[in-house]
């Protein structure tokens, strides 16, 4: 059975949600590849820019944060210097900004801290898969893969579970901004200018302010001071602490980035178990847990791009990126270079080395929350893999309309219990 | 200029290691199991930490305050000679540098 086949042209407009509903347009990536790594992009709803596709060109770049800046916004959507002062965090600065404020956080999400998860981890998925695995088939996404990190978020940032529909709802209209399934203010489809000053362009930026305003009162009142929004508030080593408008921006990143980044990896993990019938037996047999986590998330791509800007001309691959150019490095098009990974379309769960770029590998603003998505998703899959006997599709999967975050938003399934 | 790294196994691994190269990148180049520097080398992720043998303590030097702070977030337990090696350049002060990686 074929895992899943790119269907577009090779011509597919990148700046369009539209083409990402039948998944990332890997012919086009392909193209882009082979024949034009430095891509010019005209846009008409704003500037255009560079796209980056090459495996290696992502990596040669990412590091170079004096050449290629974080600073004036991460999408390929324009900014005005007053929007990206609003919705800023500290995704949207460069070193050494960007290393004070994320030493504050860094220990919190630490291999070490994260660890420590992993019985609690084990426990949401029993609870989850034996509600889930009830019935012999379902929607995978909104059944399993949604619940874990929803319910392990409110472990990290200490909300009451009953709060947790409605978070992970608000997170869900920030960050699948474009998708009329998530939000009803769809980004390129009506005017948000209203709300352009909150973060992702969202009024559900604003809800979220006040919960978290509201959230952090009542732990104050109680004399709570554990956890990750205890520590972002703590002054850096010179004293400085972060406005109140950055916290709020990184509450919102916590509960949208966070969140359907590792909800859509689980979710594209359980895809490729349904399409690959091997794999189930796989984790059967225990070998790939190494490396397992690193290949679902690469297959999964939730991330599919992040946007710096230039701040000089430069030259690469024969053409002239000028200063103040946007340049996109597609991770999902990286993911698929075949000069970096042999048989790019399949997954491969003992894949060593993988050398992936779903976590923006290879420069600062590495995934702050990497090792605990990769310990989500082993625990996930370890414990889905223990009662299967059989998984398959049960009918098409739709991709999210996002050119910003790929995922499977619906996954129908069938199963048979082991 | 040379590196070498050992192994919790206590197996060696030795590279020639060009002056300025930081001893995370040799480290990834010479396939050193442990020393994986996801980040790049831009004190985001701490895995590259390494134990400096204590012949070399000295002229490796103490880390600055972003590697510390980072210090505080690697896998295995930190020690007094614990440095991320991405912030380790080599140079003749350094030539020979003997590198334990931690056990994870």
């Amino acid at each position: 059975m074929t895992i899943w086949t790119p269907t577009d042209d090779g011509q597919a407009d990148l700046t369009s949600h539209d083409t990402f509903v039948h998944g990332a347009p890997h012919n086009t990536f392909q193209r882009m590849r082979r024949e034009d790594p430095l891509s010019w992009t005209d846009w008409d709803a704003g500037e255009g820019f560079w796209s980056v596709t090459r495996h290696e060109d992502i990596l040669a770049l990412n590091r170079q944060t004096d050449l290629l800046s974080s600073a004036r916004g991460i999408r390929m959507e324009d900014q005005t210097y007053e929007e990206y002062l609003a919705r800023r965090t500290f995704q949207e600065t460069d070193p050494p900004e960007h290393t004070q404020t994320r030493m504050k956080v860094a220990k919190a999400f630490s291999p070490k801290v994260i660890a420590g998860f992993e019985q609690q981890i084990r426990d949401l998925c029993d609870e989850i898969l034996e509600e889930a695995l009830a019935e012999d088939s379902f929607d995978a996404t909104k059944r399993i893969a949604r619940e874990l990190p929803m319910r392990m978020l409110g472990r990290i940032i200490g909300t009451p579970d009953e709060d947790l529909p409605w978070l992970v709802s608000k997170g869900d209209a920030l960050i699948a901004n474009t998708d009329p399934d998530f939000t009803d203010h769809v980004l390129d489809k009506m005017t948000t200018d209203e709300y352009r000053m909150m973060p992702f362009n969202s009024p559900a930026g604003a809800e979220l302010y006040d919960y978290a305003k509201k959230l952090m009162a009542d732990k104050a009142a109680r004399g709570d001071t554990e956890g990750v929004l205890h520590l972002i508030l703590q002054p850096g080593p010179d004293g400085s602490t972060i406005s109140e408008t950055e916290f709020r921006n990184f509450f919102c990143l916590l509960v949208a980035a966070g969140n359907d980044t590792t909800r859509y990896s689980i979710a594209a993990g359980i895809q490729a178990m349904a399409h690959q019938p091997e794999l189930l037996g796989q984790m059967q047999a225990g070998e790939i847990w190494d490396t397992a986590p690193d290949e679902i998330i690469r297959w999964a791509t939730p991330a599919l791009y992040f946007r710096r800007t230039a701040i000089r001309d430069f030259e690469m691959h024969g053409k002239t990126v000028r200063a103040g150019d946007k340049v996109l490095y597609w991770f999902s098009s990286g993911n698929r270079d075949e000069t970096a990974f042999d048989q790019p379309f399949r997954v491969d769960l003992g894949r060593k080395p993988n050398k992936h770029l779903s976590f923006g590998q290879g420069g600062p603003h590495l995934c702050l929350g990497m090792h605990l998505a990769r310990l989500e998703v082993r625990v996930l899959f370890q414990e889905l893999a223990k009662r299967l006997a059989a998984i398959e599709p049960a009918g098409p999967h739709k991709f999210l309309r996002s050119n910003f975050v790929g995922g499977i938003k619906e996954l129908p399934v069938r199963i048979r219990r082991a | 200029m040379k590196a070498t790294w050992i192994l919790p196994d206590g197996q060696e691994i030795s590279a020639e290691v060009p002056a300025g190269h930081h001893l995370m990148e040799a480290g990834v180049n010479a396939g050193v199991p442990g020393i994986i520097g996801e980040c790049g080398g831009t004190l985001s992720c701490a895995t590259c930490h390494v134990y400096v043998d204590a012949a070399w303590a000295e002229a490796a030097g103490a880390p600055e305050d972003f590697e510390d702070a980072m210090l505080d977030a690697t896998e295995a337990p930190r020690l007094d000679r614990s440095r991320l090696s991405c912030q380790l350049v080599m140079g003749p002060a350094l030539d020979g540098i003997v590198l334990r990686v931690p056990e994870v």
